[in-house]
């Protein structure tokens, strides 16, 4: 019981992260793979604050979550001002530049990572409230983003991501729209790393590596790209999937790689037969309909 | 001070170890300029050439020359492969660029994991040895494989400007690398220019693993930070001139060489990023290598 409640924290954490994720890469249409850094940083941020200052719980997430979505304009600010392309390959100079800088500094903990964060929640019930708690943000998470995308601002991201010159051309500024999608985007993957440093009391940097990326990515291309449920589908399957391989007691050395096979083979799969995902986006069902 | 024999020690090494790095810049740049793709599979295929010499060398006890050529050879099969089957595939739908980028990233992850499977997370070198034979010059250490390495590059890119500049292939390349429409419509195929493309990429990228696995020992995800590289220089060297990514990629490797001066060695390997945010800010279409223009002009003939 205690395995599948932990689980459900899991679940719960990589939904935020791939619905934050699908918000950049799948409606804004923002090709950066640097999510997990993000998610450090709200970790780190975190992690740091309740050891060295003890502040109460919701107010250090948050304050993760901040320093996420600022930390996200040193890396689009100067990436969008050229072209899309430039903002992948500096989203993979950032992400490992700046785990490169955590490793080496010693009030991080360095390579080794950052150990005795403090237990907020005592008792035999501590995975349930943490799997409510991740859970009930997870589903907040989506809510907030379904209800920014199907509003009036909804439509004015999908008109500059479907045809960015003539949004321009209407006076209407894109690069502001893309800094904040990628700001939320970011600031949610800050809370979701706050989160997980409070659950598991000890982060490193090599769990935010571009393996992170790669799975996160999985999440969004099998859920579906551009669906408001597809990376929450997406995310749920990609974390029970690996628990069946689990039964067949293969050994660690193997079995991480393993998992890394079937997620990146399911990638190319849903690539090439099925692109749209589990889940198509909903212009994409409408457009089917005669 | 700073001791003139250290320092030319430094630039030296720098040079040498910058062997490596330019062929794996020139055959990202190469495939940039001609198939138009931001090839990031190449580090999956370095790892995958690498861990087929290991295969074949070290563990199937084949003659390291043979090893070297069958491991070309896999290269060229698996980049041929994946040409074929995943871009041309892509290019046909119209994909987005998006859809190309998650496609070669997944591919390079792919023969990652596979290849830890196969042969594990431990640390392995093509040879039993990776210390090499030295000779003292005036002072400074030049290794057998410095001089065999800059030998092997050097060669390698004069037969490749000779093939880009004298060949039809080549031309066909250069051609097809400028307007892909326009190639076709005077009967050049587009297809077989990126065939020749990936060719000598894999070839490229093979030589390359050969010369860093008998120096340095390797783990599936090593190709990953030296594809960042070849990134980087390809922005420097004014994105898609292949050989402005090749003296771009000599000059990073001996900045960061020389970077030992001014900062401590643990954050040496940041040198890079800065660049990649410098090149990005004030680059953004490279650094016009005027006095290399000849090299990098594409020939008027086709």
């Amino acid at each position: 019981m205690e395995y599948l409640v932990s689980l459900a924290v899991l679940i719960g954490i990589y939904v935020i992260l791939s619905s934050s994720f699908n918000l950049i890469i799948g409606f804004g249409g923002l090709i950066s793979i640097a999510h997990p850094i993000f998610f450090a940083l709200g970790a780190y941020t975190t992690g740091l604050l309740a050891i060295h200052c003890g502040i109460h719980p919701l107010l250090a997430v948050l304050a993760g979550g901040t320093v996420a979505f600022f930390a996200s304009m040193m890396l689009s600010l100067p990436s969008l001002r050229i072209s899309g392309d430039y903002l992948l390959i500096t989203s993979i100079g950032f992400q490992l530049g700046l785990l490169e800088v955590i490793k080496h500094l010693s009030f991080t903990g360095g390579a080794s990572g950052l150990g005795n964060i403090p237990n907020v929640v005592d008792g035999s019930s501590r995975s349930t409230v943490f799997a409510v708690v991740s859970c009930v943000v997870a589903s907040a998470v989506v809510l907030i983003i379904r209800w920014l995308l199907t509003g009036p601002y909804g439509r004015v991201i999908s008109a500059m991501r479907d045809d960015e010159l003539a949004f321009s051309a209407l006076g209407r500024n894109a690069m502001m729209i893309k800094l904040a999608l990628f700001a939320i985007g970011s600031g949610f993957a800050g809370i979701a790393g706050g989160i997980y440093a409070y659950y598991y009391q000890y982060i490193s940097p090599d769990q935010f590596e571009i393996l992170q990326s790669a799975m996160l990515l999985t999440m969004v291309v099998v859920g579906g790209m551009g669906s408001h449920l597809g990376p929450v589908v997406g995310a749920v399957l990609l974390l029970l999937l690996p628990q069946a391989i689990s039964f067949m007691n293969l050994p660690p050395s193997v079995m991480a790689p393993l998992q890394g096979v079937i997620f990146t083979t399911l990638v190319i799969i849903f690539l090439f037969w099925r692109p749209q995902g589990l889940i198509a986006p909903a212009q994409r069902q409408a457009q089917r309909k005669p | 001070m700073i001791d003139l024999s250290i320092l030319l020690q430094i630039v030296w090494t720098g040079l040498s170890a910058s062997s490596y790095a330019v062929l794996f810049a020139v055959a990202f740049s190469l495939v940039l300029k001609v198939v138009k793709v931001w090839n990031f599979a190449q580090a999956g295929l370095m790892a995958l050439s690498f861990y087929a010499m290991y295969a074949l060398h070290a563990l199937l006890g084949l003659p390291l020359l043979a090893s070297v050529g069958l491991g070309v050879l896999i290269t060229i099969a698996a980049s041929v492969f994946m040409d074929r089957f995943g871009l041309q595939t892509l290019r046909n739908r119209l994909s987005p660029n998006l859809t190309f980028f998650i496609f070669t990233l997944v591919v390079s992850e792919f023969l990652a994991y596979l290849l830890a499977m196969i042969f594990g997370t431990e640390p392995v070198a093509l040879t039993q040895s990776i210390m090499s034979g030295v000779n003292i010059i005036n002072g400074i250490v030049i290794s057998n494989w410095d001089i065999q390495a800059l030998c092997i590059t050097a060669v390698l890119l004069a037969l490749l400007y000779l093939f880009i500049a004298k060949t039809r292939d080549g031309q066909f390349m250069a051609a097809v690398a400028d307007n892909p429409e326009l190639a076709r419509f005077y009967g050049i195929s587009v297809k077989r220019a990126y065939l020749v493309t990936f060719v000598i990429s894999a070839i490229l990228v093979t030589t390359g693993m050969y010369l860093f696995g008998t120096r340095a020992s390797v783990i599936p995800n090593t190709p990953l930070q030296m594809m960042l590289f070849a990134v980087i220089a390809t922005l420097l060297g004014d994105m898609g001139h292949i050989f402005g990514a090749a003296l771009a990629a000599i000059a990073l490797s001996l900045i960061q060489g020389l970077s030992i001066f001014v900062i401590p060695s643990q954050w040496q390997g940041l040198i890079l990023y800065v660049f990649l945010f410098v090149t990005i800010l004030f680059f953004p279409q490279g650094v016009n290598f005027k006095k290399f223009k000849q090299l990098t002009r594409t020939p008027k003939t086709a």
